[in-house]
């Protein structure tokens, strides 16, 4: 038995000289062995082997006792200590002046301890989901989707990892699968399919990860301490005008889609006028867009409206039957800019129950390079004093954007604008909605709009040719589109009676000229 | 009195006949016999096609019990006792460099509502498992493969998200060159080779195809393919729907050296009923598709033949074989020519069934080894776990951390080791070389507790 320790105890030891504290595999043997301590070795082994097969076929990892977790978190919350000793000095005045100036020192100190712990303790009960992150756009860019090549732990370059997602306290998170609006007309399916299944790699080999996709798995993730991936498309030229496209996405696990980018599609418009293409009049969301959001409806995908133009937005809001999303829009009041929500628009959110998620890139909050985290908190103050606090939540937009506030540079420091809120007297449970209650209810909301439509039959709908000609398009359709089942039981039916009339006639002439 | 001799000469002719028939019944009777306990499970049918074709994929508009423009239809298929159908999801050459992804998408979409609108009679399958659970409950299994690699756009993302939806095989070209691979027109002389068999790329897809436990298809491609294909695999392969090059010597067929590899390395060869590829001709019988069964077994057995008829994909089938109704004729043939029922049975289904086995078996490989290995040993750690949760949680801490723990604290170490160096790519003699240090480890260990 001395012998089976003291080889495990040298193993470790080499382990952790040879890879280092902090690299991959030092770190998975430290979490490993406090897992250990809470849970035993048994399931340890079996967490280890499961996440062996988790990696070639993507099994679903065993959830643990909520009980053990919650003696795991107290542990995690080592309070700092605050009392500190005031040492005794010569002079009356000066004693008093310094036990004034150490006093008031103090004060701020432990109201600033005593804030941050009141935001870590909130977002420890309520952690963040947030509702837009383009990291996988990132993954793309700077290392050609090969995740062998990168520690998801600690990513150089970007904004977002694991490591920063946990100390930001963020539970959920949506990774947006956008490809350029180049693509559109080209090849934008395939490389939806290549973002998704990054996503999809990302989510199932490491083990902090889960991806979900309904709103009881986000809660279950929840429980089990890991952050949950959701996916969304980020703009409808994705699905390159074909509703099975869409059914497919829905059947990888996208769950929510931005119906445009900054480009227009042949079926909805965009907010912004960099691309001139697919432009018309008054139709700002055609036939073929409003059976998009019936079968987004049907299937239980979220209708996400940032990027649309307002005129988009307003027939997408109409039409919807289950509530929408903002994912990453923020104050046209506060902003002037044509990414942001106007007033008379968020009211219309509102009666529809919908959500906007406040989006953190510097542009859309000032309208400027720069900005603070006091004017992101006036966008929060707005939309609340228009709306209510139970129609707002948070879309970062990290990766998708390159100047963000000062203090809210990365996925980490979300901390901070939780509290500033708290200091402009937003009481706890608006704070708890906004984090993660209100995207719940939406996501639920969303689902029991399905079931409802549960006996529908999926949308056979086809976007018309003139509404989308292009030279990477084939039509391998019938003729006639508009009469394409009755033609040939009808046209047989036709030619019978004539063949038969052609023999008939020149017989009974042959017979007439025999009588006579 | 010659009434009574009419009457007699028809009686002899009535009776002689029953003869004929109830000898001929005999066969179809054990015929369907057998195919009411092995699932005939079908490699190739193009009845997706023929959907969008006829009716541009709106199904609301067709009904399957009553459509008559096609081979296929709900009434023939139970009357042709289909136990199991891969459905190909088709979309044609030139949609190569276009939009060919979305198009398959679309196609993989129309096989999902199609068995979503019958319930009662399909059932989507994506395993082995699946196929033998839909043939109890009386359906027809209903499984997706992808006839073309340039339904890809050379993308292994592609890949891996087209297995998600279900595709369980990949005709690795149709009738085009991709750009990894070469199709069998190259073998004509048709079309110039671009990549004398597979590239680069096209090596890493086949790997990849491994791993996921999808079946490769080599109908369709140069015999140069079909060659490198048989060195580099790791699971069996398919042909979906081919037939002998030695019968019928038209490229789309296998010729005899090709069928023993297959043999050789566990496959199946499912043959197709196309009169171009059965006689080489625009005519043939029951009695010539029977022709490349028996040379299939004679070359290299009947654990490799299968049925690929490749109905709704052609337009000239056999005398007698016109839709799917009547593929027992083919399996009634067989008996005829004395084929045993463990033979016919193989042919049904038995032989694909153990394809998709292997190839599911060959992703759990290096699992397996781990379970194997550690399995036994996780015992040991149970019987120890169970001692130590029998006391109270108030313990001292001390006692806990006791040196029993010692052996399973070394697995642990070792596990994530081995799964970080897996992780890696190390090469497959470095790994099998730690696997046995390992091993040797903690044997030792073990055995000095």
């Amino acid at each position: 038995m001395n012998a089976a320790l003291s080889t495990s105890t040298s193993l470790y030891r080499f382990v952790l000289y040879f890879a280092g504290a902090e690299s991959k595999l030092g770190r998975e043997l430290e979490s490993s062995y406090r897992l250990c301590a809470v849970v035993g070795y048994n399931k340890v082994i079996n967490k280890l082997l499961f996440n062996h097969l988790a990696v070639v076929r993507e099994y679903t990892i065993p959830s643990y006792h909520p009980r053990i977790y919650h003696s795991m978190r107290c542990e995690a919350q080592t309070m700092p200590s605050r009392k500190t000793v005031i040492s005794a000095s010569s002079g009356l005045w000066m004693k008093s002046l310094k036990h004034l100036v150490v006093f008031s020192s103090l004060c701020c100190l432990i109201s600033g301890y005593s804030e941050r712990e009141r935001v870590h303790d909130l977002m420890s009960r309520y952690p963040l989901i947030d509702g837009h992150n383009d990291l996988a756009l990132q993954l793309r860019i700077l290392h050609n989707n090969q995740l062998s090549q990168i520690d998801l732990y600690n990513v150089s370059k970007v904004a977002t990892d694991i490591t920063r997602l946990q100390a930001g306290h963020v539970q959920a998170q949506m990774f947006a699968v956008y490809v350029l609006c180049g693509a559109q007309e080209k090849d934008a399916v395939r490389l939806t399919l290549e973002q998704i299944d990054v996503v999809r790699r990302m989510c199932t080999e490491y083990q902090d990860f889960e991806l979900v996709t309904s709103a009881q798995e986000l809660r279950n993730s929840e429980m089990k301490h890991k952050i949950a991936c959701l996916i969304s498309i980020e703009g409808g030229h994705s699905i390159d005008s074909s509703l099975p496209a869409l059914r497919m996405f829905y059947q990888l696990g996208v769950r929510s889609m931005t119906l445009t980018h900054t480009c227009n599609t042949p079926w909805a418009e965009s907010s912004s006028k960099i691309y001139n293409i697919y432009q018309r009049q008054n139709n700002s969301l055609t036939h073929f867009g409003k059976a998009v959001v019936e079968e987004m409806n049907r299937l239980g995908m979220i209708v996400d409206l940032s990027h649309t133009s307002w005129d988009t937005a307003w027939a997408a809001l109409k039409h919807s039957k289950a509530p929408v999303i903002f994912s990453h829009s923020s104050s046209f009041s506060i902003c002037s800019h044509g990414r942001n929500v106007p007033d008379w628009l968020l009211h219309d959110l509102k009666k529809k129950q919908g959500l906007i998620m406040v989006n953190l890139h510097s542009k859309f909050i000032s309208c400027s390079d720069e900005a603070n985290i006091s004017r992101v908190a006036d966008h929060f103050d707005h939309i609340k004093n228009v709306i209510g606090a139970e129609s707002i939540g948070i879309g970062g937009d990290f990766e998708g954007a390159v100047s963000f506030p000062q203090g809210l540079e990365d996925v980490s420091k979300y901390p901070a604008l939780i509290q500033e809120l708290l200091q402009r007297n937003w009481t706890e449970n608006e704070l708890a909605d906004v984090l993660r209650r209100n995207f719940l209810r939406v996501f639920e909301e969303v689902e029991r709009v399905r079931d409802r439509l549960s006996l529908n039959r999926p949308s056979e709908v086809q976007i018309s040719v003139k509404e989308v000609q292009n030279p990477c398009r084939l039509v391998l359709r019938p003729p006639d589109p508009r009469r394409p089942s009755d033609m040939s039981p009808s046209s047989r039916a036709q030619n019978g009676p004539k063949g038969l009339l052609i023999l008939v006639i020149p017989l009974m002439l042959s017979s007439l000229l025999m009588i006579e | 009195m010659l009434s009574k001799v009419i009457s007699a000469a028809y009686l002899a002719l009535w009776i002689s006949s029953c003869a004929v028939t109830s000898a001929v019944d005999q066969y179809m009777i054990r015929a369907l016999q057998l195919m009411s306990e092995t699932p005939l499970i079908d490699g190739h049918n193009d009845l997706p096609w023929q959907l969008r074709k006829q009716f541009n994929n709106e199904l609301n508009k067709v009904d399957l019990y009553t459509l008559k423009t096609t081979h296929t239809n709900i009434p023939k298929i139970k009357e042709g006792r289909l136990g199991a159908q891969f459905w190909s999801a088709y979309v044609p050459c030139e949609t190569q460099y276009k939009d060919a992804v979305r198009q398959t998408l679309e196609q993989i979409d129309v096989i999902h509502r199609m068995c979503e609108k019958y319930p009662e009679t399909f059932m989507f399958a994506t395993s082995s498992q699946d196929i033998i659970e839909a043939f109890n409950m009386n359906k027809t299994a209903s499984l997706i493969g992808v006839e073309g690699g340039h339904s890809l756009d050379s993308s292994l993302g592609t890949l891996r998200t087209m297995y998600k939806l279900g595709v369980r095989y990949l005709t690795l070209t149709h009738s085009c060159n991709t750009p990894w691979a070469d199709n069998w027109l190259v073998d004509t002389g048709s079309e110039p080779s671009q990549h004398n068999g597979l590239s680069p790329f096209g090596k890493q897809l086949i790997v990849e195809m491994n791993r996921l436990g999808m079946l490769i298809d080599l109908a369709h491609v140069t015999v140069a393919v079909m060659n490198q294909v048989l060195n580099m695999s790791k699971a069996p392969v398919i042909f979906s729907h081919s037939s002998a090059y030695s019968v019928c010597p038209n490229k789309r067929n296998v010729p005899d050296d090709v069928l023993m590899r297959v043999n050789n390395t566990g496959g199946i060869v499912m043959v197709n009923f196309y009169n171009d590829y059965v006689t080489c001709s625009s005519t043939a019988t029951v009695s010539d598709v029977a022709d490349h069964f028996d040379h299939i077994k004679k070359v290299a057995g009947a654990g490799i033949v299968g049925f690929g008829g490749d109905y709704d994909g052609v337009t000239r089938l056999p005398a007698g074989l016109e839709d799917v109704s009547k593929v027992p004729k083919v399996v009634a043939e067989l008996l005829r020519r004395g084929w045993t029922d463990k033979e016919v049975k193989a042919a049904l289904g038995d032989n694909l069934l153990r394809v998709l086995r292997e190839a599911e078996k060959v992703t759990h490989t290096h699992t397996f080894f781990l379970l194997l290995f550690f399995g036994a040993f996780s015992q040991k750690t149970v019987t120890v776990d169970r001692q130590e949760r029998g006391r109270e949680m108030g313990d001292d801490p001390q006692q806990r951390t006791q040196p029993t723990w010692g052996a399973s604290r070394t697995m642990i170490i070792s596990m994530i080791i081995f799964n970080w160096l897996w992780n890696q790519k190390i090469y497959n003699f470095l790994k099998s070389l730690f696997l046995l240090c390992l091993l040797s480890l903690v044997y030792k260990i073990t055995v000095s507790q």
